[in-house]
């Protein structure tokens, strides 16, 4: 295959898991209000659960405990239901909180889980991380059909996703979560109660983050610490952000158009010299897009729009 | 219906509320007036679980509802406004309304699980309601974007949704001109009418004497006064605590 299309096959794979992770604190953040800086926290639980379960057995220089090889299967649905655990637990003191609290409080978790990735070298393999995930299937089809086959197969848990984010969304469910996000006590005189709304849409975005998580570690085969700062829960509100807040197929384009704009910029066929001023320039970049999306779109590419019209 | 008894409430060394009983009966309209800073809407706040009382009893139909969070306090029948009227800025007309039927289960797993089929007739019923209060025509307008009067009255059209069996109102006729009030004051009646009892907390005495059968007065958070609002308004008491000696 050529180059290009072999690099544009890769970037769109890589934002299917982003996506997720956009829906994910969509329907948080979006639908429910809930201002997580955290979704990393999540991200890297359910990468590292993946991780745990798929991993080769430790060789002689490295230091985790685990790596049981087992069936990918197993590592996403461990890396779900991880994701959706260690939400509902964060979720206890933190959801106490409101707004600029509960944002400081998600961040905070994030640094502490990253931090625990990078100094747990018995479960992690610390710093150096893990090497050498094998990628299901595989062996079975040859590079180029193994990359295209992962991009159908990340699409699909992309779209699947979307689906269900969306119908909950359009549920009542999600009505109850639009109605806290805009008036908290109005919306208590209405039967709904926050604690019941809020954990439960905390843990699910738990889940997905940790789905994604593992779909991240599927696509790259290695995990290490450095993946799982919070610049992760930065790209995923600006991308977010450019779709337009409390809107799915937002999320969707936003998340794809994000990463487009990311990767694209390394894929520039430059002297090695341009190409580190360029790679630097990537984040300055990201958030010069972020701030003309603001200034000429505030709601992003496609704002949030009535349940029924 | 709704049965008040002793309710003390301190914030701090404060006195908001100190040793207030009072009942509502059903299919009555009850006032409570008293001045600014009385005890009115700490009282509200206690009968509808969004402050705890220090000590007391809140009973609804026979339920003690003291120790009950707001939400379950609502699933019983008991809705209340707030000073401020006010709605989910950004949810249409109609989903405000929809939020507040009492059809409506919350809950994710029903919602993850289950396609609710429900949603036709709450949509028919909640534009039937929406007509009769003439907001059908701004059913797809953001609440953000209505007027203070519009507001008002979606208040009571949101509650209808919710088949209460009892209102508590809390100043309905703060900030409303004489045109909105006849309006405000005629659906009172009318909901009333259909079996909603209502506990009106306001300012405004000729309001509350025109539309209510019973008369609470609160003073520096003490009931001073309660009766019919003819014997309410040649209360010594209560001219004194108004209109001052």
């Amino acid at each position: 295959m050529e180059g290009f299309l072999i690099f544009s096959i890769s970037v769109l794979t890589l934002a299917f898991v982003y996506v997720i992770l956009c829906l994910a604190l969509n329907i948080e953040c979006g639908v429910a209000g809930m201002w997580d800086l955290g979704i990393v926290s999540y991200f890297g639980v359910g990468a590292y659960s993946y991780a745990i379960l798929v991993a080769p057995a430790a060789a002689s220089y490295q230091h985790y405990l685990f790596g049981f090889e087992l069936n990918p299967v197993f590592g996403i649905l461990l890396a779900v239901t991880m994701g959706g655990i260690s939400a509902y637990l964060i979720g206890l003191p933190s959801l106490r909180l409101r707004r600029e609290y509960f944002l400081i409080t998600t961040i905070a978790f994030s640094e502490v889980l990253r931090i625990t990735f990078s100094n747990e070298n018995w479960l992690t393999n610390g710093v150096a991380g893990i090497y050498n995930i094998e990628q299901p299937l595989k062996t079975f089809f040859s590079p180029d059909i193994y990359l295209i086959l992962l991009f159908i197969v990340f699409f699909v848990f992309a779209i699947i996703t979307y689906f269900i984010v969306s119908r909950l969304s359009n549920s009542t469910y999600g009505l109850s979560l639009k109605a806290l996000r805009e008036n908290e006590s109005l919306a208590k005189t209405a039967r709904i109660e926050p604690s019941k709304q809020y954990h439960s849409v905390y843990v699910f975005t738990g889940c997905l983050a940790g789905l994604s998580g593992a779909l991240y570690v599927w696509l790259n085969t290695l995990i290490v610490p450095t993946q799982f700062t919070p610049n992760v829960t930065f790209f995923v509100w600006t991308a977010l952000i450019i779709g337009g807040i409390g809107n799915n197929k937002g999320a969707f384009l936003g998340a794809i158009f994000f990463v487009i704009l990311l990767e694209t910029l390394s894929f520039l066929n430059l002297s090695a010299e341009l190409a580190l001023v360029i790679s630097s320039l990537r984040i300055a970049l990201v958030g010069l897009a972020l701030i003309l999306i603001l200034r000429f779109l505030p709601n992003g590419l496609i704002s949030e729009k009535p349940r029924f019209l | 219906m709704l049965e008040v008894t002793n309710i003390n409430k301190f914030y701090g060394g404060v006195r908001a509320v100190e040793n207030v009983s009072l009942e509502v009966k059903k299919g009555k309209i009850i006032g409570l007036i008293g001045t600014n800073g009385a005890g009115k809407t700490t009282l509200f706040n206690v009968i509808s679980g969004f402050d705890k009382s220090d000590n007391g009893i809140v009973n609804l139909s026979g339920k003690d509802i003291t120790k009950l969070t707001p939400s379950n306090i609502a699933e019983l029948g008991l809705i209340r406004t707030f000073q401020t009227a006010t709605g989910f800025p950004r949810l249409t007309v109609l989903e405000n309304l929809l939020v507040f039927s009492s059809k409506n289960n919350f809950n994710f797993f029903n919602n993850f699980l289950i396609k609710q089929d429900n949603s036709h007739d709450l949509i028919e019923t909640a534009e039937n309601v929406l007509k009769n209060f003439g907001l059908l025509e701004k059913k797809n307008q953001w609440v953000g974007d209505l007027s203070a009067p519009e507001l008002k009255i979606l208040e009571f059209a949101r509650a209808i949704m919710g088949d209460p069996l009892i209102m508590l109102l809390d100043e309905p006729a703060a900030g409303v001109n004489p045109a909105l009030l006849e309006n405000l004051m005629s659906i009172i009646t009318e909901l009333n009418k259909n079996g909603v009892t209502f506990l009106i907390v306001d300012h405004n005495l000729r309001f509350i004497c025109e539309i209510t059968d019973y008369i609470y007065v609160m003073n520096d958070g003490k009931l001073i006064a309660e009766g019919t609002p003819d014997t309410i308004i040649n209360n010594e008491l209560v001219i004194q605590t108004y209109i001052g000696k």
